[in-house]
């Protein structure tokens, strides 16, 4: 046996969420090379990137820590047809930040095809029906319109911004509460 | 207050020694981890980090480590009163060229009691029994002298060809495991 090999894994009891065309399921080490990869690109500017593989690899870890150290957090999105990871979408409260936000990363070459807004639809709900939350915010930074078209379509209004201290700033959008889908919907903000 | 689910490591070893229980992090030991980080005490490791943010993140990443290798840095615990001492445990993240066996005591007050030595065998011996590693190394800052002497309680002797993490000079200290 390497190293490499763990001789038995020790999973979180994070949740599985299904939807038509995804699954969003916990992050493992196999995500590596494409979580890496996109973390290596120009995409990854808006979402804290470039980062080296070292720094990804602790990035990876750390979401799944997140999962335990705040009983929620962010998943690998897979697409069920080709089982490829295609983005990383959930529930994010790093220390620092104003509340916790709803975030939707798209690895390279899965843009364009609904996946995170379908995601994030789904991780939306499972804040509002399964944790019981109010409200959610989402963070985009500046420049990331496709992002904010994401928001747009999710709903969101304007509220604001923040400013991270090491991140900058970035638009606050704010999604809408949990009666105001059950009335209607997205379609009631489009 | 924002509330989760309760989602927790499942079935990571406990380890214990004569004064000491060695456990996976969990998230009670946060203000521990971030006092010890924000302190002189992280210098060797990285530190200190002023930035909160920075320091949870490699709490979460302490913690997922397990979840991506299947093993960890271990807390370290005093038997008795169950305080968090400092860690130590096999560690491996990406770029590291060997697994490394590391430790620091976050403490003053827990240093020079031998809590890092005995920590460290009990952490070496699971990763060369359990784990079934036949060679490890310890990564130690050469301005680390207190680490330094402890690698040499251990029976570790310094390669010097051997290659380190992204090139950092750093000192590596090669332990044997047992002939099989």
């Amino acid at each position: 046996m390497t190293a490499d090999e763990a001789p038995e894994t020790f999973g979180l009891e994070i949740p599985t969420l299904r939807t038509e065309r995804l699954v969003l399921r916990a992050p493992r080490q196999d995500d590596f090379e494409v979580f890496a990869a996109f973390y290596a690109g120009p995409r990854s500017h808006f979402v804290g990137g470039p980062l080296t593989r070292e720094l990804a690899w602790r990035m990876l870890a750390m979401e799944a820590g997140h999962w335990q150290l705040r009983g929620f957090g962010r998943w690998i999105v897979e697409e069920r047809a080709s089982g490829q990871a295609v983005g990383l979408v959930g529930l994010f409260e790093p220390e620092g930040w104003p509340e916790p936000e709803l975030g939707w990363d798209l690895f390279d070459g899965h843009e364009g095809k609904g996946f995170a807004t379908e995601a994030a639809e789904a991780g939306r709900a499972f804040a509002y029906d399964v944790l019981g939350w109010t409200t959610l915010i989402s963070l985009v930074k500046p420049k990331n319109e496709a992002s904010a078209r994401v928001a747009t379509r999710l709903g969101c209004r304007r509220d604001g911004e923040f400013v991270h201290e090491r991140h900058g700033p970035m638009r606050i959008f704010r999604h809408p509460a949990p009666d105001a889908l059950a009335d209607g919907g997205m379609e009631a903000y489009a | 207050m924002t509330h989760g689910l309760n989602v927790t490591l499942q079935g990571t070893p406990v380890l214990t020694t004569e004064r000491l229980m060695l456990r996976a992090p969990e998230p009670g030991d946060w203000p521990d981890w971030q006092a010890m980080l924000a302190s002189e005490r992280s210098l060797y490791i990285g530190g200190p980090l002023a930035e909160e943010g920075k320091a949870w993140r490699s709490f979460g990443h302490l913690i997922g480590h397990w979840v991506m290798r299947g093993f960890g840095m271990f807390v370290l615990c005093d038997k008795v009163s169950g305080r968090a001492l400092g860690m130590a445990g096999p560690w491996r993240p990406a770029g590291w060229p060997e697994p490394e066996i590391g430790w620091n005591l976050w403490t003053d007050e827990a240093e020079g009691k031998g809590y890092a030595l005995e920590g460290a065998v009990a952490a070496r011996d699971f990763a060369f029994s359990t784990l079934g590693w036949r060679s490890c190394v310890s990564y130690i800052d050469p301005a680390n002298a207190r680490s330094i002497a402890l690698a040499k309680r251990l029976g570790a002797i310094l390669d010097e060809g051997a290659p380190t993490p992204e090139n950092k000079p750093v000192m590596v200290w090669r332990h044997h495991g047992a002939a099989a």
